[in-house]
């Protein structure tokens, strides 16, 4: 069973800084990450292999530097990776970042199984990058599985929504973007990383490659647009207190107090 | 594309051709010995729907004048079941006539009306359709405001 | 964008667990502002079997007209079904404006829709405004777990697209008067049977439900052992909560994968979080930063995670967790 999945590689800081002359993220001197539900969505790939057999190709799209992320998906165990990189990808809001996902998707032999990716990204947050490909690709999909297992020319899935679970069975070739209770990611051996960062190979995938023109892609090929970023007004008014053990529960218990919490009958609902 | 358009209520619509609506009239009030219907707009606050009308038989025979939910002239010698959130009319034949069940929401109601009505010509005015009833020939097909 | 014009606000009717889910409603309240500023009207669109009820709630809470597809292939929400159908609807009747709420379905649904149809979504929206000069719809999403805004516009696509959180908006007052349109579109239904429901249950009661919780207590590596995690059910139990963990208590053996908080585990937004012996990494903050009042203790002054609370304590987690339970049981 051959599966493809998709990751990003996100800004890995405690606070965001906003560059306001471009309406941009202040990337530079940021560590980076792959986002940690591709993180998941790649786990479950390698169990799936581990049990079915096939090849593990991860892509990317992102700027040069997301060869990083790769090159760790390739210590984690993918076969191959594929870097999607190109200026003119810059600026893409999800319905070119999809366009381009699902170019590449369609330029794999053989067309994978299965592709996964997480349900959403710790940046951006949106959750749509999954849906539009599998909607370019004409898939079908299922968000946020917590299960997935193969039967035939099917995979059968759990998805938890709104306090329902439900059971689906799903003809294959699909999407599915993974919850974070599918699995838990593996440690990856610091020998596997060293390997992947000298020896392995990137395969580099540009609008040429892609077969793609600059006003699909990027931010031409974008139907959203950036007018501002801030950041919310601060909700807190945050008392940091010091002060003995004694006085410190004496204060939280007049918060709790304050907000009515110790007039409540005890126990849950 | 094609679309069909009603309106509706907030409160309590009949269910006619598969479409809300807050109320209709086949026919005309005016007449006192002529063929109506009349679903009319149930007002916020009330709860059962308003059926009034005078049905004849495909001979265009007067059969039965209902009004305010009883038989107000009866020479065919109909009977009025009700049960639990409706009521039958039904001619001595054995046939149902007119079948109004009004089903409760939380906040509101809906009533479907099935049957099979004829006019003082014989014409057909009324005949069920799937879940509710289909109606034709002249009159209202949606009251925005109560008719009585 | 084509000549012939865009107009009205399209409301997705999103009816799964009405009357708890009460976000369409809270859409048409704010989609009656924006009308009003645009001249046009309101519209939700309502698919599904026996829908009957649904149309006359959105009538009551204020919709100028309701669209209805009914029809028995429709009885589930289907990502593929759905989009065929509303995809057909929107080239028809072209809408301006379409929202939905970013419940589970409309987050899975809504971008396969705006990629069918090819056009901008912004996703989770806690602000929409019209924009004065250019009439464009101002749509403000969240990025980085609500940490960062931003002001997103579609200029040159239509229909401009939203999701939009649940809970920002207010609904109007059931209105048992009002009276509506109510249009009824003749379309074909094809059933995309590609994916299939094989079953469905409830989750089981007594299952660690966080995300429902009007109190979470929350603990991290800062409470130093399993012994003193384990006070944390307590205190959950004498505020009425559950217990929530960081990564780095779960990876300790403390608590099970289903307690775990953050971008890779639940998101919570109790009435009170109370988080002790965190430091407040990003990935844990992400997940609770929506709860209505946060206490936070941490040992460091500097910790991250005071940024967040409405009241910090500087002190060692597992002094103060025990002080806090004796009087507790004192108090309650």
């Amino acid at each position: 069973m051959n599966i493809a999945v998709c990751i990003k590689q996100v800004p890995d800081v405690p606070a965001i800084r906003i560059d306001p002359s471009r309406m941009t993220i202040i990337r530079e001197g940021v560590d980076s990450i792959i986002n940690p539900l591709d993180v998941i969505a790649l786990e479950a790939a390698l169990q799936l292999r581990a049990r079915h057999g096939g090849k593990i190709t991860v892509l990317t799209m992102g700027p040069p530097q997301s060869e990083e992320a790769l090159r760790e998906a390739l210590a984690y165990g993918a076969d191959e990776v594929v870097l999607l990189t190109d200026p003119a990808f810059a600026g893409a809001d999800t319905l070119a970042t999809s366009h381009v996902l699902a170019r590449a998707l369609s330029l794999l032999a053989p067309f994978p199984d299965l592709v996964l990716c997480g349900r959403q990204t710790v940046d951006s947050d949106t959750g749509h990058v999954g849906p539009q490909v599998a909607e370019e690709l004409s898939l079908p999909q299922v968000c946020g599985v917590s299960e997935i297992h193969l039967e035939g020319s099917s995979v059968v899935v759990k998805q938890v929504s709104e306090g329902l679970i439900y059971t689906l069975r799903v003809s294959m070739p699909a999407l599915l973007t993974v919850s974070p209770e599918l699995t838990l990611p593996h440690h990856c051996p610091l020998a596997n990383l060293e390997r992947a960062f000298t020896e392995q190979t990137v395969l580099k995938w540009s609008t040429r490659e892609l077969g793609l023109s600059p006003d699909e892609v990027g931010l031409a090929g974008s139907a959203t647009r950036v007018w501002r970023l801030f950041k919310p007004p601060p909700r807190r008014k945050g008392e940091v207190i010091v002060g003995s053990a004694h006085e410190l529960v004496e204060q939280l218990m007049e918060k709790l107090e304050a907000l009515s919490i110790l007039d409540e009958e005890t126990g849950s609902e | 594309m094609k679309h069909r358009e009603s309106l509706i209520s907030a409160h309590h619509n009949y269910l006619v051709d598969d479409m809300l609506t807050p109320g209709f009239l086949l026919g005309e009030l005016s007449s006192r010995e002529e063929f109506f219907f009349l679903a009319d707009v149930v007002p916020s606050g009330e709860s059962g729907p308003r059926i009034s009308g005078r049905l004849f038989d495909r001979e265009g025979r007067f059969l039965v004048e209902l009004s305010g939910g009883e038989m107000v002239q009866n020479p065919s010698g109909c009977t009025l079941q009700s049960f639990s959130g409706g009521f039958r009319l039904i001619h001595p034949s054995g046939e149902t006539l007119l079948n109004v069940n009004t089903h409760v929401f939380t906040n509101g109601f809906m009533t479907r009306i099935q049957g099979r009505l004829f006019d003082h010509n014989g014409k057909l005015r009324a005949e069920p359709s799937r879940e509710s009833i289909k109606i034709s020939g002249g009159g209202k097909p949606a009251l925005e405001k109560p008719e009585r | 964008m084509n000549e012939r014009s865009y107009s009205g606000i399209w409301i997705f009717g999103d009816y799964r667990n009405y009357f708890q889910n009460r976000v369409t409603l809270q859409l048409i309240a704010k989609a009656r502002g924006l009308a009003r500023t645009l001249k046009t009207e309101v519209t939700v669109l309502l698919l599904g079997d026996h829908v009957h009820q649904y149309a006359m709630e959105y009538v009551a809470h204020g919709a100028d007209v309701v669209m209805v597809v009914d029809h028995a292939a429709l009885r589930h929400y289907q990502v593929e079904t759905y989009t065929k159908v509303v995809a057909g609807l929107v080239a028809e009747y072209r809408p301006e404006i379409f929202l939905a709420g970013a419940t589970p379905f409309g987050r899975e649904f809504f971008p396969r829709l705006a990629k069918r149809i090819g056009t901008g979504l912004s996703a989770d929206c806690v602000a929409l405004e019209i924009d004065p000069e250019s009439g464009l719809l101002i749509q403000t999403s969240p990025s980085f777990g609500g940490d960062l805004l931003a002001d997103v516009v579609t200029p040159d696509h239509r229909p401009q697209m939203a999701t939009v959180h649940p809970g920002v908006f207010e609904e109007q007052p059931h209105n048992g008067s009002a009276m509506a349109r109510i249009v009824y579109p003749q379309v074909e239904i094809e059933s995309d049977d590609r994916v299939q429901i094989l079953r469905s249950r409830a989750e089981q009661k007594g299952k660690v439900r966080l995300e429902d919780a009007p109190v979470v207590v929350a603990g991290g590596r800062g409470l130093g052992s399993r012994e003193h995690f384990d006070k944390l059910f307590e205190l959950a139990e004498l505020l009425g909560g559950e217990v929530g963990a960081t990564r780095p208590a779960i990876r300790s053996g403390w608590a099970g994968n289903e307690r775990l908080l953050g971008q890779t585990g639940k998101s919570v937004k109790p009435k009170l979080l109370i988080t002790i012996g965190t430091s407040g990494a990003l990935q844990y903050t992400t997940g609770v930063q929506g709860s209505e009042t946060i206490i936070a203790v941490n040992r460091d002054p500097d910790a991250p995670v005071f940024k967040i609370a409405d009241l910090g304590l500087v002190g060692d987690a597992r002094t103060i967790l025990t002080l806090l339970l004796e009087k507790l049981r004192k108090r309650l």
